[in-house]
């Protein structure tokens, strides 16, 4: 565990702070995750001017409105549109796009598979907590098999959506999962993807107490956190072909870490270096 | 250096001074415990101390096995059940012509193997001081227990002697860094394989024996690299021997009476109007210094327990806890 930069690093420095508190209920991991993203954004010692944060609606979308940087609240699903003009169009900055499990899963399931295609120079964190939970606790498409929602009143039946393998097969060239009680691996797999050219998804496990743990009997916030360790287990799969060769060797858990990795082209500089292609053949002509 | 040297004590990495290693050189004889001399009532005994893991098993099934080939009466006992892994394991081998209890008395121990430093020390008065050898690996293994005092920079419980000043104890010391020399071979853990080479070269076994049945007791995947470490043990003893090493000086530990390093101050800092009392501080706190208070906000019960370890304003989703670094405070009176 590194924390060498944990005494040097102040929150405060990026928040805005006229806002606060936030809105958020109290325990959710939402905050946590924040934190582990503007300590990886500070570790790396990102200008403010140079980072723009894009992010959908629900309540991960609100989180960029606590960030004291170029903000970029947009419509529900489309995050990852946006944020792929603003990289096409200004490749100097470090485009972040945070995103919920049914803003990018469901709404913007289409964007986000396309945006994964292209490989474009972007971090998306995905905030996973297995419920649409600002709009009163509805089934996502990552809610788990039998938990209740205000929409499975009798236990979900529809079986889950793994964000991290359909980022993989769609070809983001940067996949990792982690949970939030483990904050330090957390702001480092934060700031692996930030700096890694191309298209960076990374799935964090939050957790949702109101509306999701409530209904299901997962206990307080505290509980519901510190659960996440028997949820979860560290990938074997840290190497850089890209490959998924992970085998399972317990039930019911997901692999976290560094999930895929790979350096194939970053669309950015492919288009750009087409674009310069066709003028100079055409200022020849 | 080492002023009350007369006693013969091999070490590794370290460069002696021409007159101290002449005069080391005089003083040094090989010692081979002759077994034909042993007494009905005098057996040969062989303390094998270490930390939970590390092999003291493996080692005292090897030298029990070698013992009952050459046609000792054999008396093994071991105690491991507790330590699994990181607890204090031990086993008192005895062998001769005839053999009546299974314990070594204290004081009675001709060879004492120990697979870590401080478990050596722990065991050092069952040494037999006139005529003990003392073989130990000089690697530190910290025990949880050492380190109760949780603030950074703060001293750990863990004390011991340079292998200098355990001269005093022994007759022979052969103080090696068993650990990096298998690490050097390919494993750190075939050190306890590299001290059983040392041991090797104390007793008076035929060496096809030694081999034979280290190969019949590790894995068979580690064979190889078990007899390569099992060489490696009996070269670095012969070589020791012959060119006499000087005491090892490099594990540093401070005295009590030494002034201890600083530890580093710590300041929560709460910001109550961002608190909401969702209790995740209170419950991740190693030292159970927060609690929520009637108004349902954090409140820090006992500022001396902090430790500064960071945990509750890392997963405080509000930001409402703060950890601040502050500069070292005078030293007036503090005692701790």
């Amino acid at each position: 565990m590194d924390s060498s930069s944990a005494d040097s690093f102040n929150i405060r420095d990026f928040l805005r702070l006229d806002m606060f508190p936030h809105f958020l209920c109290p325990g959710c991991g939402h905050g946590i995750a924040m934190r582990a993203l503007l300590w990886a954004i500070y570790e790396l010692e990102i200008p403010k001017d140079k980072l723009a944060i894009v992010s959908g609606i629900g309540c991960s979308g609100r989180i960029g409105a606590y960030i004291d940087a170029n903000t970029f609240h947009v419509t529900h699903g489309r995050p990852l549109s946006f944020a792929s003009g603003l990289a096409l169009a200004r490749p100097d900055l470090n485009v972040i796009v945070i995103t919920g499990d049914g803003d990018c899963l469901a709404i913007g399931g289409n964007h986000m598979i396309h945006a994964c295609r292209r490989n474009l120079n972007m971090t998306c964190m995905m905030l996973n907590n297995e419920v649409y939970g600002m709009t009163g606790g509805q089934a996502s498409p990552t809610t788990s098999e039998a938990r209740y929602t205000t929409t499975s009143q009798s236990g979900c039946i529809e079986p889950v959506f793994d964000a991290c393998a359909l980022a993989t097969a769609a070809g983001a060239s940067f996949v990792g999962r982690e949970v939030t009680i483990h904050l330090p691996d957390l702001k480092d797999l934060l700031r692996q993807g930030l700096a890694h050219k191309g298209f960076s998804f990374i799935e964090v496990l939050s957790d949702c107490t109101e509306v999701f743990g409530r209904k299901n009997n997962l206990g307080e916030s505290p509980e519901m956190i510190l659960s996440q360790k028997s949820r979860m287990r560290p990938s074997s799969y840290g190497s850089v072909d890209g490959n998924i060769v992970d085998e399972p060797f317990r039930a019911n858990t997901l692999p976290t870490g560094i999930l895929s990795r790979n350096e194939r082209p970053e669309y950015g500089d492919t288009y750009r270096k087409h674009a310069a292609d066709i003028r100079a053949l055409k200022s020849g002509k | 250096m080492c002023p009350g040297l007369f006693g013969k004590l091999y070490c590794r990495h370290s460069e002696l001074s021409d007159t101290a290693e002449s005069k080391l050189m005089d003083s040094i004889e090989k010692k081979t415990l002759n077994v034909d001399s042993m007494t009905p009532s005098d057996p040969m005994n062989v303390l094998i101390v270490g930390v939970g893991g590390q092999g003291v098993i493996m080692v005292s099934k090897v030298l029990a096995t070698m013992c009952q080939l050459q046609g000792h009466t054999v008396k093994q006992s071991e105690v491991h059940g507790m330590a699994k892994r990181g607890g204090t394991v031990f086993s008192h081998v005895r062998f001769g012509t005839q053999v009546w209890s299974p314990t070594i008395p204290k004081g009675k121990a001709d060879i004492i193997l120990a697979l870590e430093w401080a478990e050596g020390l722990r065991w050092i008065n069952y040494l037999d001081k006139n005529n003990g050898t003392f073989i130990a690996d000089t690697q530190h293994i910290v025990p949880p227990f050492a380190c109760l005092n949780r603030k950074r920079g703060a001293l750990t419980g863990y004390k011991t002697h340079l292998p200098g000043e355990v001269l005093d104890y022994v007759h022979v010391g052969y103080a090696l860094d068993a650990t990096a020399i298998a690490s050097e071979i390919g494993n750190y853990r075939v050190s306890n394989t590299v001290l059983l080479g040392t041991l090797s070269t104390v007793l008076d076994f035929p060496l096809d024996l030694w081999r034979r049945v280290i190969g019949e007791s590790v894995p068979p995947k580690t064979i190889d690299l078990n007899l390569k470490a099992f060489e490696a043990g009996r070269r670095w003893a012969e070589e020791a021997r012959k060119n006499g090493m000087a005491p090892d000086q490099s594990p540093v530990i401070v005295p009590d009476d030494q002034p201890q390093p600083e530890e580093d101050n710590f300041e929560l800092v709460l910001t109550l109007e961002w608190c909401k009392g969702c209790d995740i501080c209170v419950k991740v706190c190693p030292e159970r210094c927060l609690i929520l208070n009637s108004e349902h906000k954090v409140e820090l019960t006992n500022a001396d327990l902090c430790t500064g370890c960071r945990i509750c304003e890392w997963l405080c989703p509000d930001f409402a806890i703060d950890v601040i670094k502050t500069p070292h405070e005078p030293q007036t009176g503090m005692s701790r």
